[in-house]
């Protein structure tokens, strides 16, 4: 076994090495970088000193609504501009040539049919709200009680939905997205390797001094730690943004949950990579990766789609469970499923056994197909070849 | 005791590659497998370092199974080439070093004086993939000696090389077997690794043909070659010795194969008596024409009958 490991770990060494020196990874590595940075960056800028919405009235606008939208402007973060026309003709025109967000002319409030928001529905409360505030004076309330009525507010709403934890469904999906694009970036890096030891014939020189266990699991350990440091370089700018602002909420996800997420991913991850690294076994040029590995791609986006439309809506209809449970699925499909909390806890451990002896199995069917595959040169091996017959994984 | 190849067979489905293939290798001398092209060369060879598993038979090492812990002490050139085409020179062989069990120290030093002696000492930067064939050939041979192995196996190594190359991986190799490592290669192009080879395993057809010393192969074939240029009109004073037969007949270079009992300096005398002998010489045969008569194959390209 320690043999076995020294071997591997220098696989992974060199691997490691040749990619992060690779032109590719730095590109790449910068590209989503700078991706990051913008889709962190760019809703700041461009909310930056909040929304800004403009009123048209007929004369200027009265005080008290200057007062009373602003006041609600500060607690909402929007700033609101005041503008005044001759007559409600003038206002109506402003408001449709796109001026004005909204114009209030004696009883008639106009609003655009596009880019209003939720700001008419403010200024309604708020014209509404002073004229009920001017009659309950009018009948003789005092300022106290007038306030103690405004004071009232509408009941809490609490949403009863299949979501039972909203930290749990984030993570679920989360798990989803990030599984999803992993597999997607390293799925054509481990093939496009395993073909290239192939094709240039490096495999046999490495198998009179390794087992294709060591080869195979040393460039997923390489290619997956490319990978995560990937998702690292994308992820650092929201977590940057998070710690210095207060403006992008995450939903706080529990220890358990959140350990689940990366043995889900790590499972996964595996799962798919041995399949990948599998299928590329089985191409004698580097150009035929792609096709071969069009399968595998397909299995993947399907998987992906079943978790976030089946799974997502009925997360314990017939189809559900089954995703959920087939190995291939189970890592997209079941951290969704677990998002609805109904999940029996021996599902959980049986979907994650099943994935587990699942990617085990694929090390060693992928070990027997590279070893086989070698020998067989100058054309696309058949799966029917790889299998009947004997083979030293 | 070396290396033993003992009644190894192979075959790929229907197709028999080897049929109980024995020989042996002793340490400090050259080996050569020999053989045509498809005769099972490299199918054994794959065999003993594991690529491949035999389908019986086995091959033994000091004594014992050939196991893992074994293989990591040899070297192996693979027929077909194989470096990784974006790693830098130096650090693919002191790769190949850490594989087979050298530290990182180890490795890197063997790697420098490796490439020294090959010739590729200014190279140790350079991007594999940018190097000339030739050059690539000699790395190809620095992964495998890095680790100073105990067995050397090379596939065709000679394929493909220029007569310097040929003459500089061959005191390669010598220096390596005077060392006392056990020294395998094979060939299909029999006449080149003549002088080189000091013991033979010829195969054929997945069967070996003839084993042995090549010296002692030679001297004792019986099959002296009489080459005799002579200036004479015709052939008629050949009549007088119906033993001989003519391996070549060609303008300036006759050949005639001589049996046991007749004296070559007697057939030179009657050659003269004939005409002027320009140039004359007794040759041993030579591998391929060995090889020939072992496989008893009729088809003949160097001008055997």
């Amino acid at each position: 076994m320690r043999a076995w490991w020294r071997g591997t770990s220098l696989v992974a060494e060199r691997g490691l090495v040749e990619n992060l020196k690779s032109r590719s990874f730095k590109v790449l590595t910068g590209l989503l970088l700078l991706l990051s940075i913008a889709a962190v960056t760019i809703p700041q800028i461009l909310s930056a000193g909040g929304t800004r919405y403009t009123i048209a009235t007929t004369g200027k606008a009265p005080g008290a609504l200057v007062s009373a939208l602003d006041a609600a402007g500060r607690s909402a973060d929007f700033s609101v501009k005041y503008i005044s026309r001759a007559d409600a003709n003038a206002v109506r025109l402003a408001v449709h040539d796109g001026d004005a967000t909204a114009g209030l002319a004696g009883g008639t409030l106009f609003t655009s049919a596009t880019s209003a928001g939720t700001f008419p529905v403010v200024v309604a409360q708020t014209v509404v709200g002073l004229e009920t505030t001017r009659r309950l004076s009018e009948a003789g309330l005092s300022p106290q009680q007038v306030a103690a009525l405004q004071s009232i507010r509408p009941p809490r709403q609490v949403v009863v939905g299949r979501v039972d934890n909203e930290g749990r469904a984030g993570a679920g999906f989360a798990v989803g997205i990030v599984l999803y694009l992993a597999i997607t970036f390293a799925g054509t890096a481990i093939a496009t390797t395993v073909a290239t030891e192939k094709s240039t014939r490096i495999s046999e020189v490495l198998l009179a001094v390794l087992r294709p266990s060591q080869v195979l699991v040393g460039t997923v350990i390489a290619v997956g730690t490319v990978t995560l440091l990937q998702l690292l370089v994308l992820a650092t700018p929201l977590a940057v943004a998070v710690q210095l602002t207060d403006k992008i909420g995450l939903p706080t996800v529990a220890a358990g949950d959140l350990g689940l997420a990366v043995a889900w991913f790590v499972l996964g991850f595996a799962l798919y990579a041995f399949l990948f690294a599998a299928t590329a076994a089985l191409v004698d040029k580097i150009t035929e990766v792609n096709s071969a590995i069009l399968p595998v791609t397909i299995i993947l986006v399907v998987g992906y789609l079943l978790a976030i439309t089946v799974v997502a809506a009925d997360p314990n209809g017939g189809w559900s469970i089954a995703a959920s449970m087939f190995p291939l699925t189970a890592p997209l499909a079941m951290p969704i499923r677990w998002a609805s909390g109904e999940v029996p806890i021996y599902q959980l451990v049986l979907a994650m056994a099943l994935t587990a002896a699942s990617a085990v199995l694929l090390v060693w069917v992928a070990s027997s197909v590279y070893r086989r595959a070698l020998l067989i040169t100058g054309r696309r091996v058949k799966l029917r070849e790889m299998i009947g017959s004997h083979a030293r994984s | 005791m070396g290396l033993e190849i003992d009644n190894v067979a192979h075959s790929f489905g229907d197709r028999l590659a080897l049929d109980e293939v024995s020989f042996d290798v002793a340490p400090g001398v050259i080996t050569g497998l020999l053989g045509p092209n498809g005769a099972g060369k490299t199918t054994l060879m794959r065999i003993m370092l594991g690529v491949l598993s035999a389908d019986r038979g086995e091959v033994r090492y000091h004594g014992s199974r050939v196991g893992e812990r074994d293989r990591r002490t040899w070297g192996y050139m693979p027929q077909e080439r194989g470096l990784y085409p974006g790693m830098p020179a130096g650090g693919q062989v002191a790769h190949f070093g850490r594989l087979h069990g050298l530290s990182r120290r180890d490795a890197t030093s063997r790697a420098h004086d490796l490439l020294a002696e090959l010739g590729l000492e200014d190279r140790w930067n350079d991007r594999t993939d940018k190097l000339s064939g030739g050059m690539q050939q000699r790395l190809q041979l620095a992964t495998s000696l890095v680790h100073d192995p105990t067995v050397i196996v090379l596939d065709e190594p000679f394929a493909g090389l220029d007569p310097v190359a040929v003459e500089s991986l061959s005191e390669t190799l010598r220096l390596r077997a005077r060392a006392g490592r056990t020294v395998l290669f094979s060939s299909h192009q029999l006449d080149l690794v003549q002088d080189l080879c000091e013991d033979i395993a010829m195969v054929d057809r997945g069967r070996t043909v003839l084993l042995g010393n090549v010296a002692t192969l030679r001297a004792s074939s019986g099959r002296r070659q009489l080459r005799v240029h002579v200036k004479a009109p015709n052939r008629d004073w050949l009549l007088a010795y119906p033993d001989i037969t003519v391996a070549s007949d060609q303008a300036d270079d006759l050949r005639l194969t001589l049996p046991p009992g007749i004296d070559p300096l007697e057939v030179l005398d009657a050659a003269r008596a004939a005409g002027r002998v320009v140039d004359f010489g007794l040759d041993l045969p030579t591998l391929s024409q060995l090889f020939l008569r072992a496989a008893d194959r009729t088809l003949d390209p160097a001008g055997m009958r």
